[in-house]
């Protein structure tokens, strides 16, 4: 069975459609990115799963059913929410303690999920004086109180401290590959879950504009490798099969030959090279074209 | 059901509000309960109406009992803000995803409700109970928890602040906003429903509103010079109590509780 199916969800909030036809499915034991710019409708999509948003159309399911109908959500869906909020005036344990009871889970449970999350020395302190990571990581115990195999999370990363996200990500693998969880993970910035998913889903202005992994997200842009050379190589590029592109005098751009192969290629042909250089085709680069974002960050290179 | 009624009821006791509203409520009680001691048995100069029976009279006791019912302010203020400060807070969100027949979240949030109205009403009656007897007994008058009416007034008491907080939740449920509800709460309570009490062209109303539930259910209906208030029998007014509970809950169940969380 699929952990998380969205089928065709739409969501309008008046005249905004913050969510239009969106469908995709994250399996057990892998790790889902969804990734979009800001007011993308990510937020909206998992709020959807979760049934605190009723769709205006589709369905958003966790293991088949509606979260509305599950009988112990928290033993299968784990969630993680931006901007989750607790009491203030309540401790991080008291506020554990409190799902587990109304969960039917065992009070135990709470600590054993701060101890996991790293909150155990804060268990005792009141959540006011928590800092943005601190609540996270709270947030991130909560999902954790009832071992489920499915993960709903939105941008979990918010506010962790480097060696935070260095955890997170390992955790979230961890989940994934290990314990066979299917982690559904949001966020705006890509590079930030670039090294945890398996999966990718993009979404912008509503609409969902690509999805695959992350592989093949790359592999959209053509692989390319910058020549550096005053001698005229084009002809025996070209002879090889490649396609040759002059970028500017002496610098050519190949697609099609490995870097290898050029070399080999310079050497048959006595030319010498002065630069040889994979060009990667960016991961940030792709998703800020696909979003359909102004390509701010190339501009200023 | 009785996990999430205790959740909620571990929601409460896990901060510091309920406390604070508990301290609160006995200092209002024990300013009431200071007056009707200083001015037992005192008959206004001109005479046109009777004052307080003194302390040796019987009914002077049902009087100082009753000061219990006043409690009912503080246990509709914490019923609203059982269910609003998880708006205000936020925190409604966990509570739809631990729990997300969203009723059944708002059903335990009454059952606590009923549960702190308990509390309440039993810490209000000790207190006032061991003052006012202490009060009789060095007056020289007799006490007896059996004649006149007392059992009735302590069971006015309970129920009314029990079924004053499941208002409260209703209310809260209904109206979002902490602040608005409070508000809406207070003003219905000191300003409107007074209203209705004191006009007798208007207590055919006002026997109607949640206030008048409470005096039926108290049945204190010692004439204070504007004439017998015409008031429900006792188990009209705490069926009116449920019923205006229960009417804000479900209509708020099918409203705003509906609604999107985002
Ligand atoms: N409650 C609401 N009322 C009105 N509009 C809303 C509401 N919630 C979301 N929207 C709109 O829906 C769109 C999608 O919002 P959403 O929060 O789902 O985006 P997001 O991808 O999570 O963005 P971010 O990266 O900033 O968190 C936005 O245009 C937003 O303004
Ligand atoms: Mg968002």
């Amino acid at each position: 069975m699929t952990a998380i199916e969205i089928r065709n969800l739409a969501k309008s909030f008046g005249p905004v459609r913050a969510v239009d036809d969106v469908s995709f499915t994250v399996e057990a034991g892998t790790v889902t990115g969804y990734l979009g710019p800001n007011g993308a409708g990510k937020t909206t999509t998992l709020r959807s799963l979760l049934g605190l948003v009723t769709p205006d159309a589709g369905e958003a399911l966790v293991n088949g059913q509606r979260y509305a109908s599950l009988a112990h959500p928290l033993n299968e869906v784990g969630a993680v929410l931006e901007a989750t909020s607790f009491h203030p005036g309540r401790t991080a344990r008291n506020h554990l303690r409190i799902m587990c009871t109304a969960a039917g889970l065992p009070a135990t449970r709470a600590d054993e999920a701060l101890e996991q999350v790293g909150l155990a020395d804060a268990a005792g302190k009141r959540v006011g004086g928590f800092s943005l990571g601190m609540r996270q990581r709270l947030a991130l115990g909560g999902a954790l109180l009832g071992n489920p195999k499915i993960y709903i999370l939105d941008e979990p990363a918010n506010g962790l401290d480097p060696a935070g996200i260095q955890w997170l990500r390992g955790f979230l693998r961890h989940l994934a590959h290990d314990q066979g969880a299917a982690v559904l993970v949001s966020s705006h910035v890509l590079a930030e879950v670039e090294q945890t998913v398996d999966n990718v889903v993009i979404i912008a202005k509503g609409r969902l504009v690509r999805q695959g992994t992350l592989a093949e997200l790359t592999q959209n842009g053509e692989s390319a490798v910058r020549v550096r050379t005053t001698a005229d190589f084009a002809p025996a590029l070209e002879e090889a099969g490649a396609r040759v592109e002059k970028v500017e005098p002496g610098l050519l751009r190949v697609y099609g030959l490995e870097a290898e192969t050029i070399g080999q290629l310079a050497l048959d042909h006595k030319v010498l090279l002065t630069e040889v250089a994979h060009e990667r085709s960016d991961l940030q680069k792709v998703f800020l074209e696909l979003t359909g974002e102004p390509v701010a960050a190339e501009a200023a290179q | 059901m009785t996990a999430l009624i205790r959740a909620e009821l571990q929601k409460l006791f896990t901060t510091r509000i309920w406390w604070a509203m508990l301290i609160v409520m006995l200092l209002l009680v024990g300013l009431n309960l200071f007056f009707i001691i200083a001015f037992a048995g005192d008959t206004p100069q001109n005479g046109a109406a009777p004052g307080l029976p003194g302390l040796e009279d019987p009914s002077w006791l049902q009087m100082a009992l009753s000061v219990g019912s006043s409690g009912t302010i503080f246990t509709m203020i914490l019923g609203i803000i059982m269910m609003t400060s998880e708006y205000r807070y936020q925190t409604i969100t966990g509570t739809f995803l631990t729990t997300p027949r969203r009723g059944r979240v708002i059903a335990a949030k009454l059952g606590a409700g009923v549960l702190v109205g308990l509390l309440f009403a039993v810490v209000a009656l000790v207190v006032v109970g061991v003052v006012a007897v202490t009060a009789v007994l060095i007056a020289g008058g007799e006490v007896s928890f059996t004649e006149s009416r007392v059992p009735q007034i302590a069971i006015g008491v309970v129920a009314s602040l029990a079924l004053y907080a499941m208002f409260g939740i209703g209310l809260g449920a209904l109206i979002r906003n902490q602040i608005a509800a409070l508000i809406g709460g207070i003003v219905w309570a000191y300003v409107i429903e007074s209203i209705f009490a004191a006009i007798p062209a208007l207590q055919g109303v006002g026997k109607w509103l949640p206030g008048g539930g409470t005096q039926a259910l108290m049945s204190i209906d010692i004439d204070t010079g504007l004439g017998e208030s015409q008031l429900l029998p006792a188990w009209g007014g705490a069926l009116l109590l449920v019923g205006y509970a229960v009417l804000f809950a479900v209509v708020a169940n099918l409203t705003t509780t509906k609604r999107d969380i985002t």
